[in-house]
């Protein structure tokens, strides 16, 4: 008999298919690139900096008699080697703003803007959305952008991922409590554990936080670990030893030093046990009948038990399957006896 | 505003030019909309159904229009009489051309012109013809004289397809349920996909959606259907409609065929009662923008 035809559009085709419409919807309108002029892009004056730097103080020099003179020159002079790369190849991401009647709002490439300034040019790249985003979308947009960015403290991300909970808490209308590792994991679009890190590190104590906040604790990973420490001293010789630069698998020794004691704490008689409760003795398996004629006979020697020798009596010694039968059924009436 | 539907694929042979004639004819002799069509195909059989168009003597095979009913030699010292869609990339004026059904208008091709223009690579040129005709149709004179714009392109995704592309609103995909049409789907979406990061939220490109067209009482055809109708998100963009194959579609398009369009069959032939649900399909969603998603969404 013929075969049945049967005729599918191909898996490949179809994810192709989908992926299209899907990225279309997704991003509709947002991917717009163009070269916008420098004069046009102002700050969103709701967006709190952290540059003291202005435009101005670009363009026309900084005021010497200005609070922050001191400050600002530092930030001109750490924007110098941004300027000269954007000077020879141009900014590699291009910005992000928005239409903000006619001049474009930054929502993120604050330092790139300012070094292309900086850099003589007169126009940048930029994304163009067309109105303002919502809170949530702006901070995870911002997010995004500085994910990449190697100069970003642990410290600055943590606060930029609080306030992208607190938009979503607001936005789903849930507590910040109620934002599991998972719902952040998709936020970021992270993997659970690095998200459970950022949790972890998120609810840590007052302590651990201010080693992070002055840039003395700087790995995710590593402060995680000590958050979930318990008992305050391990906790505390794990964040000398994490300043002085100990590894993550010597801060895991000492974090296991933490699991001992508190293990003591609770109960000395059970042992620490992985996976499912034991709750069964397995007695092992041997190759060598002496060694298992020697158990045997050793237990027979127990008063209780007398009454059995006659079974063992004639056993076959040489029989494997005959010996693991005997030792079951002593087993069994052992058990029985509750000795 | 004037809406402008392109019909693109660049598959050959899906049905493009036969779906603008359609479009081109529900709306002109249907719903009596003042209605432009526009011929971006160097092989100008869309303009050839409309006017007369002639062997071009310097290129063998090339079509150019025919001389305006217009022209007058001793008045149009500056003008040639002839006149196509490709001017705008000369920067040469047009002059569209009436045809034998009122409320229609054609900007036939000019093969020669038209394949030049396809063939920049030139950065800066390239640009310049991917922007042209969104300019043109931008102008408040082409806007005002037209309800509605219906473009047909060449079976290419070059600089003629991406300019009618970025000039329109709305984009139909016919297409067979076949293979490579498949394929070819997938290459016109990328296309739309595109385009539409570019877009503002005043400025959509919309796509209607993929016209399964010429399908026959097979199994593959059948199967190919229901195919994209179970794929996440492309189900929302399969038509609701579907064009048989039928040899009325082509015997209609005969140079001395009688009657001439669909549409003056009578009102409960098979064929026309298909095709013009799929026009109308077509018109409510090109008029309700904006309307039909908001219900969607609710």
């Amino acid at each position: 008999m013929a075969k049945k035809k049967v005729f599918q559009i191909s898996n490949a085709l179809t994810e192709g298919l989908e992926e299209t419409v899907s990225a279309a919807h997704n991003y509709s309108g947002e991917l717009r690139v163009e070269a916008i002029s420098l004069k046009k892009i102002e700050l969103d004056p709701e967006n709190p900096r952290d540059m003291a730097l202005t435009f101005e103080d670009l363009t026309q020099g900084i005021d010497k008699a200005d609070p922050d003179y001191q400050r600002k020159i530092e930030e001109r002079t750490s924007l110098q080697t941004l300027a000269n790369s954007v000077r020879e190849q141009g900014i590699i991401n291009p910005i992000m703003v928005y239409k903000q009647g006619d001049k474009y709002r930054l929502i993120a490439g604050e330092r790139r803007t300012l070094a292309s300034i900086l850099a003589g040019k007169t126009e940048v790249q930029a994304k163009i959305l067309d109105s303002k985003p919502d809170e949530l979308k702006i901070s995870l947009l911002q997010w995004m952008e500085n994910v990449e960015r190697k100069d970003l403290s642990l410290w600055e991300r943590l606060m930029n991922l609080e306030k992208i909970l607190s938009s979503y808490a607001t936005h789903k209308k849930v507590t910040l409590q109620d934002i599991t590792p998972t719902d952040i994991g998709r936020l970021l679009g992270c993997s659970l554990p690095h998200a459970m890190n950022f949790t972890a590190v998120l609810q840590a104590d007052a302590t651990l936080k201010s080693h992070i906040r002055v840039n003395k604790i700087k790995n995710l990973e590593k402060a995680a670990l000590i958050a979930g420490i318990q008992s305050d001293d391990v906790k505390q010789s794990a964040i000398e030893a994490c300043m002085e630069g100990a590894t993550l698998k010597k801060l895991k020794s000492i974090s296991t030093q933490d699991k001992a004691k508190k293990t003591l704490a609770v109960s000395p008689a059970l042992p620490i046990t992985r996976g499912r409760q034991m709750t069964l003795v397995n007695l092992g398996t041997t190759k060598k009948i002496p060694v298992a004629r020697l158990i045997i006979d050793s237990v027979l020697q127990h008063e209780k038990v007398t009454h059995l020798r006659k079974h063992f009596s004639d056993l076959n010694w040489a029989d494997y399957k005959a010996i693991n039968h005997a030792f079951k059924q002593l087993l069994l009436t052992l058990e029985k006896l509750e000795v | 505003m004037t809406k402008i539907i392109v019909n693109a694929t660049h598959k050959g042979g899906e049905g493009k030019t036969t779906n603008s004639i359609m479009l081109a004819e529900y709306c002109a002799l249907v719903k009596k909309y003042k209605t432009l069509i526009i011929d971006m195909d160097p092989q100008a059989n869309f303009s050839g159904r409309y006017i007369q168009m002639e062997y071009d003597p310097a290129y063998r095979g090339g079509k150019i229009p025919a001389i305006h009913p217009d022209y007058e030699s001793n008045v149009d010292s500056e003008w040639d009489g002839r006149s196509s869609i490709a001017n705008i990339f000369y920067g040469e004026e047009v002059v569209p051309y009436p045809t034998s059904i009122p409320n229609l208008e054609l900007l036939p091709a000019h093969s020669h012109k038209l394949q030049e223009a396809e063939a920049v690579t030139k950065n800066e040129v390239l640009e310049k013809v991917h922007l042209q005709l969104k300019r043109f149709l931008e102008l408040p004179d082409v806007r005002d004289s037209y309800d509605i714009i219906i473009i047909d392109t060449p079976p290419s995704k070059g600089p003629l397809t991406i300019a009618a592309v970025k000039a329109a609103s709305h984009i139909v995909i016919p297409a067979q349920m076949e293979q490579f049409s498949i394929e070819g789907i997938y290459g016109m979406l990328q296309l739309w996909k595109q385009e539409s990061y570019y877009r503002t939220k005043n400025n959509p490109i919309d796509l209607i959606g993929i016209l399964p067209n010429q399908v026959r009482d097979i199994k593959l055809h059948k199967q190919f259907l229901e195919g994209l109708k179970m794929m996440k998100g492309v189900s929302d963009y399969v038509m609701p409609r579907v064009i048989k194959k039928r040899a009325i579609y082509t015997e209609i398009l005969v140079e001395d065929a009688n009657p001439k369009s669909i549409f003056e069959l009578p009102p409960h032939n098979v064929a026309r009662l298909e095709y013009e649900s799929a026009c109308q399909y077509i018109m409510e969603r090109v008029f309700s923008h904006g309307k039909e998603k908001s219900i969607s969404n609710q």
